[in-house]
């Protein structure tokens, strides 16, 4: 089954399937009203579409690094490999367009220019950067995959049926949310073993509280409204009233809550980094760059690439995000601006 | 109403001033002793909590650190004599002599010095101290058998001296030990300071044991008062936790957990003086000075605990630790490629010092595994394919030596000519890995390569990385290596039940300087989870060899023995040896050490100090520049000019 | 009111029981009794001793029986003593507070006053490009990890300017302040940004307010309007917002704690949890989850005083 997962083909039609996704949810979006509005509002605000441009960036490079094709000799390669995987591997660390080895014992020359340096085995920090795109984006894309349709779908139910529904839900995430986060997620990874998979599962299951939260109030909001009142009336099923009126009505919020989460959980991994249950040994991420930065900072003379590169990496697609989640919101509703 | 902006830079100011030093060091108990000279303190460092005070339980290196000083031993490691490890009297008169009797009964007379006393404490009527007797060597050996205590040092005494074994298991049986009516006769006391020690069997290593603080003695008033309890309203603390009632030259006068323990000099201590020979050459003339002297040399240590690896080194470079091993990271910094102290830190009169310690690591292969453990030509294709000097080069920046043998340096039977057959050779592994049957490191049989599962303790960057070199060397051959990262309970459960293939991070610490304390690793009656045998290594040729050598004295016919052992071990090929552990450590000019010895856990006794260059070089080291409140200053100041200026336009 | 908090505080009785539940299931499967010994004792301990330290423990009976008496040692705040240091665990609590509330509350309150201080000022110097960069360095001081702040902040702090100790906290007066002028500082810098934007927020909205636009035409002055009227009014909005998170600040941060040798709270659950240390994770968790609960309550009281439209059925 993994291997399944993990072929080539797969994973290239899985990055195609995820672009023709985005580009449906934009098209029947411009189909709604409110929608359209909330469009022409964003689009005059310049900041918002500069963080837009450059998390679009970070997609991009992080598709690339999944489509990948096979090789000749058997393996197989990524597209992003084609551009910067020619850098060979270093004993050991060097500094940013360094021509020696910094090890003091044994100064060899260096094999190839590293744009931002090597780190401790040897591998181009810049590369580095690059491929961890591939890991912030996956961890971050499939725990959204998780809570938001936990979130949204509880969130809905509490919000609508009420009664022992409400507090049937209301009890289980006010019982996830008591138990500290760091121990429920340490604690699951632990159990199901390192990996993206179990991470984002993880991460998934302590992220759906805020957006159930979030959802049934805007829900409870909705809800006394008279037009829905009417709509029970005339008879139309529950089923119906869901998905045609309330669910439309707090996408938004969805929307809005998942740019911004998205950023708290890439941050997230780099926490679990330190605490040690991070991903797995070998793979390119950013959380671990910073772990191993943390001690490369007393080193003599102080080996800063590795830190400052993945930290301007997880920066930029932050603070991009953060940005253009500000300027959702104030497209939806200017006066809260 | 004071606007947010000013109260913000008050409170910011009042901080600055309140921390005008960066002196996290408590002040001293004393400033000068009685006699007016002037009160000598030493600060170390500890990386984690003691775990416990209770001699006959410890076994943790930070517990070791703090009791060494405050308990002495029956016998105790020379300083200075470490090429080979002595023994030298502690508590007892002289080193006991082996003894057989008519019937072939071996024993030890042992004699406790008039000198040796427990410190002064509540628990002794009137408070005063009284001198150690046999009977309370006796009352540690209880202790030891009792299942309360928990000790962990029983199971290495029950094979060797009678009785112990059956005090446990009745105490067990009726729940409580009583120390009254179950007495050891194994420890037979002829007079109040005497007493001899009764073996079942040959066991020269006994002399080693009586230098562990699991057999020093321990007053029976000190355990039955200090029992946790609370007496008069007032709880006392429990002598199995963090209690202890010493004889040695320091005492316990604080414990604040997760901060810092202090030892305080006990007042007329004279069990023990500074050694008068074995000095090494180098130093000798100046360690002339202190020979014969009474102990300590210090009148208090400050031990801050500090967790994590950079305080240390920061807390060291402004001079407010007396010394630091040198980790990896401060490695870079501080040690150039000659192996020498960077000059940049000789300047400031920094001493480096080389420490090599009694230990091995390796990489566990289970013999029981049915690919790695029957093929021998495997295990020995992966073992020259595992190139142990760079890792020795990026982990311990070449510091560690090589393992080209199980035993480490400075215990019998280390040879240093001595090769591994089967050390790094990628040529001969790739001709190995094919005898073995998997050409390239291909299987045969599914056409695929060969996978084999690597376990191992996986927690913090650092380890990753290990993980992922020990793969990149496995996998030259051809092989695919799955990493396979554990807890390290999770993997100490895998090695109990052999549920792995390789295992990661083996190794073994001498608790004794003799090889007997290694080979005993791969005896087949030492299988786990009652034995450490993690390899599950079975030979009965190694087992008649070894059971051969274990008792017996050193000198050339036991040599011969362990090269024999060694030459086995080396073709069967149960584990992948890595290194030897040795370290650096830098010593600040004012705290130069006396001592060396790696069986010894600090040796704080013999440690001396020169406050004076201490609190100059402090002072130069720590200026404070003042630019950046300036700075700060200038921004607050804009801020407020700007908003100034804005209101203004608005309003007109 | 009182039956409306005396109703929330039973309905907290099953939460309290499923965090009992959930997190004593989560460490038995996490590890077995044996490998627990193991962890506690090294490596380098007998069978023997592990069994004895499993037995005197009680770690032996059947888990169901364990369960019941977990539950009722919880109940009556009977949390036992910790396996790997053998302390009591009352007195860990009791002495980890201190350090840990050293430093969050000055944190709170110095990001509280900061967030307030510089929200109100982008408001008086609203929509310029003063009031748009202050958002944006906002946004920027959120989207770094704690840890990058912490790395940094320690070594300019403490080894390059040696104005504050590296690690190491104690009780020495005032003195103390310099153990935690860092951390605090630290605490601040990383709650600024978020704390900021929702005051800009909060005080933006009242500006909107009719009652401001009367102010102005009666004469009353920009900044009187602003640092009297707006601020006060803008309070409780803030209070209900910003009293949920009192309770939590006991815990203080693990991350900092960890990193200036803090003996706070924080250090405490993240170490027993490295260490497998099963009795301080359970009594953390279950204070933990008591603290979580009282801020919910606090937080619905609050609503409650602030809008007495909301109905407290």
């Amino acid at each position: 089954m993994e291997a399944l997962f993990t072929h080539w083909l797969t994973q290239n039609l899985l990055v195609l399937a995820g672009f023709s996704l985005i580009a449906w949810m934009l098209w029947s979006a411009s189909h709604h009203e409110r929608w359209r509005r909330a469009w022409l509002r964003f689009r005059s605000d310049r900041g918002g579409i500069i963080a837009l441009v450059v998390v679009g960036i970070y997609l991009i490079l992080g598709a690339l690094e999944v489509l990948s094709f096979p090789t000749k000799s058997g393996g197989t390669r990524t597209v992003l490999d084609l551009f910067v995987g020619g850098v060979p591997a270093e004993k050991s660390y060097s500094a940013p367009l360094a021509t020696r080895l910094l090890s003091e014992a044994k100064p060899d020359p260096v094999k190839a220019t590293h744009l931002l340096g090597t780190d401790a085995l040897g591998k181009d920090v810049f590369v580095e950067t690059l491929k961890a795109c591939k890991t912030a984006l996956i961890i971050g894309g499939l725990t959204a995959a998780i809570y938001i349709p936990l979130g949204t779908l509880f969130g809905i139910l509490a919000g609508y049926f009420r009664r022992r529904v409400d507090d049937l839900i209301q009890y289980v995430y006010t019982t996830l949310a008591s138990i500290p986060t760091i121990l429920l997620l340490v604690a699951i990874i632990l159990v199901l073993g390192k990996g993206l998979g179990t991470m984002s599962f993880a991460l998934g299951l302590t992220a759906w509280v805020g957006l159930c939260r979030l959802i049934r109030g805007e829900t409870l909001r909705q809800a006394e409204r008279p037009y829905i009142t009417a709509a029970r009336a005339l008879g139309q099923s529950h089923w119906n009233i869901i998905t045609r009126h309330i669910l439309p009505n707090v996408l938004h919020l969805v929307v809005i809550n998942f740019v911004l989460g998205f950023s708290g959980i890439v941050l997230a991994e780099s926490v679990l980094s330190y605490l040690g249950v991070g991903t797995p040994v070998g793979t390119p991420s950013w959380g671990n760059m910073i772990d191993s930065g943390r001690s490369e900072l007393s080193r003599d003379p102080m080996v800063w690439w590795n830190l400052v590169s993945a930290t301007v990496a997880l920066f930029g697609l932050v603070l991009s995000l953060n940005l253009v989640g500000d300027s959702l919101r104030r497209a939806f509703d200017p006066k809260r601006g | 109403m004071i606007s947010p902006n000013r109260a913000l830079a008050l409170i910011f100011c009042a901080s600055l001033l309140a921390g005008c030093d960066n002196n996290p060091n408590p002040p001293p108990f004393r400033e000068k002793r009685a006699d007016g000279s002037p009160w000598l303190v030493r600060f170390s460092g500890l990386s984690e909590d003691p775990r416990e005070f209770d001699p006959q339980k410890m076994y943790d290196q930070m517990s070791r650190r703090i009791l060494e000083p405050v308990y002495d031993t029956l016998l105790e490691y020379h300083p200075m004599k470490t090429d080979p490890y002595e023994v030298r009297p502690g508590m007892l008169e002289e080193i006991p002599k082996k003894e057989v009797s008519a019937e072939g009964k071996i024993s030890y007379l042992c004699r406790i010095k008039p000198a040796a006393r427990f410190h002064d404490d509540e628990c002794f009527p009137g408070g005063k101290g009284r001198p150690v007797l046999a009977k309370d060597v006796h009352f540690a050996f209880q202790r030891m058998c009792d299942p309360k205590v928990e000790s962990p040092f029983l199971s290495n005494f029950v094979e060797y001296i009678p009785g112990l074994q059956e005090a446990h298991d009745a105490a067990e049986k009726s729940g409580k030990f009583d120390y009254d009516a179950q007495k050891l006769t194994s420890i037979e006391l002829l007079d109040e300071r005497t007493f001899r020690l009764h073996l079942s069997k040959p066991y020269p290593q006994i002399l080693y044991w009586l230098a562990m603080h699991c057999t020093t003695p321990v007053a029976r008033e000190a355990v039955e008062y200090y029992d946790g309890k609370e007496h008069d309203g007032v709880t006392r603390p429990d002598f199995r936790k963090f209690k202890a009632v010493g004889t040695g030259p320091f005492r316990i006068a604080e414990y604040v957990p997760r901060q810092r323990v202090r030892l305080v000099r006990v007042e007329g201590y004279a069990t023990t003086t500074f050694p008068t020979d074995g000095f090494p050459p180098a130093k000798a003339e100046w360690l002339q000075q202190f020979a014969g002297k009474p102990l300590p040399l210090v009148d208090e240590v400050n031990f801050s605990i500090i967790r994590e690896n950079i305080p240390i080194f920061i807390l060291t470079r402004q001079g407010y630790l007396d010394g630091m091993g040198v980790n990896k990271d401060a490695f870079g910094a501080m040690i150039t490629p000659g192996r020498e102290l960077a000059p940049k830190w000789r300047a400031r009169g920094l001493h480096l010092e080389k420490d090599v310690e009694p230990a091995t690591f390796w990489i566990s292969y289970n013999m029981d595994d049915p690919l790695v453990g029957k093929n021998r030509k495997l295990r020995q294709a992966l073992s020259a394919a595992y190139d142990a000097q760079t890792y020795s080069d990026i982990f311990y920046n070449s510091v560690a030596p090589v393992a080209e043998q199980l035993v480490p340096p400075g215990i019998a039977g280390y040879s240093q000519t001595y090769r591994n057959p089967y050390g790094f050779n990628l040529e001969k592994a790739k001709q190995l890995i094919a005898e073995a049957g998997y050409p390239n490191g291909i299987d045969p049989k599914t056409g695929r390569p060969l996978e084999i599962t690597l376990d191992m303790v996986a927690v913090g960057s650092e380890d990753r990385q290990r993980a992922e070199f020990e793969q990149r060397c496995f996998e030259k051959l051809g092989v695919k290596m799955k990493i396979s990262e554990n807890t390290f309970a999770r993997l100490l459960q895998k090695q109990d039940t052999g549920d792995f293939q390789l295992s990661s991070g083996s190794g073994w610490g001498a608790d004794y300087p003799d090889p007997e304390n290694f080979f005993f690793l791969f005896y087949s009656k030492n299988m786990p989870p009652a034995g450490k045998n993690i390899s599950r290594y079975n030979n009965p040729e190694f087992d008649r060899l070894f059971e051969q050598m274990a008792t017996m004295e050193n000198g050339p016919e036991r040599l011969e023995i362990v090269n024999k052992i060694n030459a086995i071990l080396a073709e069967d090929c149960p584990n992948i040896l890595n290194f030897h552990k040795a370290f650096y450590s830098v010593v600040q000019p004012w705290a130069p050490r006396t001592q060396d010895n790696a069986m010894l856990e600090g040796g704080v006794r013999f440690a001396t100090v020169d406050p004076v260059l201490r609190a100059e070089k402090q002072k130069d080291w720590n200026r404070k520049p003042l630019w950046p409140l300036a700075i700060l200053g200038g921004l607050v100041a804009i801020g407020a000019v700007s908003a100034v200026r804005i209101n203004r336009r608005r309003n007109a | 009111m009182l039956s409306y908090v005396l109703r929330r505080l039973l309905y907290a009785v099953p939460i309290v029981l499923g965090v009992i539940a959930i997190t004593f299931l989560l460490f038995n499967v996490l590890q077995t009794p044996q490998a627990a010994a193991t962890l506690v004792l090294g490596p380098k301990a007998s069978q023997q001793a592990r069994a004895e330290w499993i037995k005197n423990r009680g770690l032996d009976k059947p888990k169901s029986e364990q369960f019941v008496k977990h539950v009722k040692n919880m109940a009556t705040f009977n949390f036992g003593t910790s396996w790997k240091s053998g302390r009591e665990l009352n007195e860990v609590f009791r002495t980890g507070v201190g350090p840990s509330l050293m430093i969050t509350i000055p944190g709170f309150l110095a990001g509280l006053i900061g967030g307030v201080g510089l929200a109100l000022y982008q408001v008086f110097v609203r929509n310029s490009l003063l009031d748009r960069s202050i958002t944006l360095w906002a946004v920027a001081l959120m989207s770094v990890p704690t840890v990058v702040y912490i790395i940094f902040l320690q070594a300019i702090g403490a080894l390059m300017l040696n104005y504050f100790p590296a690690s190491g906290f104690d009780w020495r007066g005032l003195e103390t302040l310099k153990f935690v002028a860092l951390p605090i500082i630290i605490m601040a810098v990383v709650n600024l940004g978020s704390d900021v934007r929702l005051y800009r927020t909060i005080f933006m909205e009242e500006i909107t307010q009719d009652y401001v636009r009367t102010a102005l035409a009666k004469g009353l002055s920009s900044g009187h309007v602003l640092g009297v009227h707006v601020f006060k009014n803008g309070l409780i909005a803030l209070i209900t917002l910003t009293v949920g998170s009192l309770p939590a600040l006991i815990t203080g941060s693990l991350l900092i704690e960890n990193f200036f040798g803090i003996p706070g709270l924080g250090n405490v659950l993240v170490l027993a949890i490295g260490t497998g240390d099963q009795p301080v994770v359970m009594a953390s968790v279950y204070l933990g989850s008591l603290l979580y609960i009282a801020s919910l309550i606090l937080t619905d009281i609050c609503y409650a005083l602030a809008d007495p439209r909301i109905r407290l059925s």
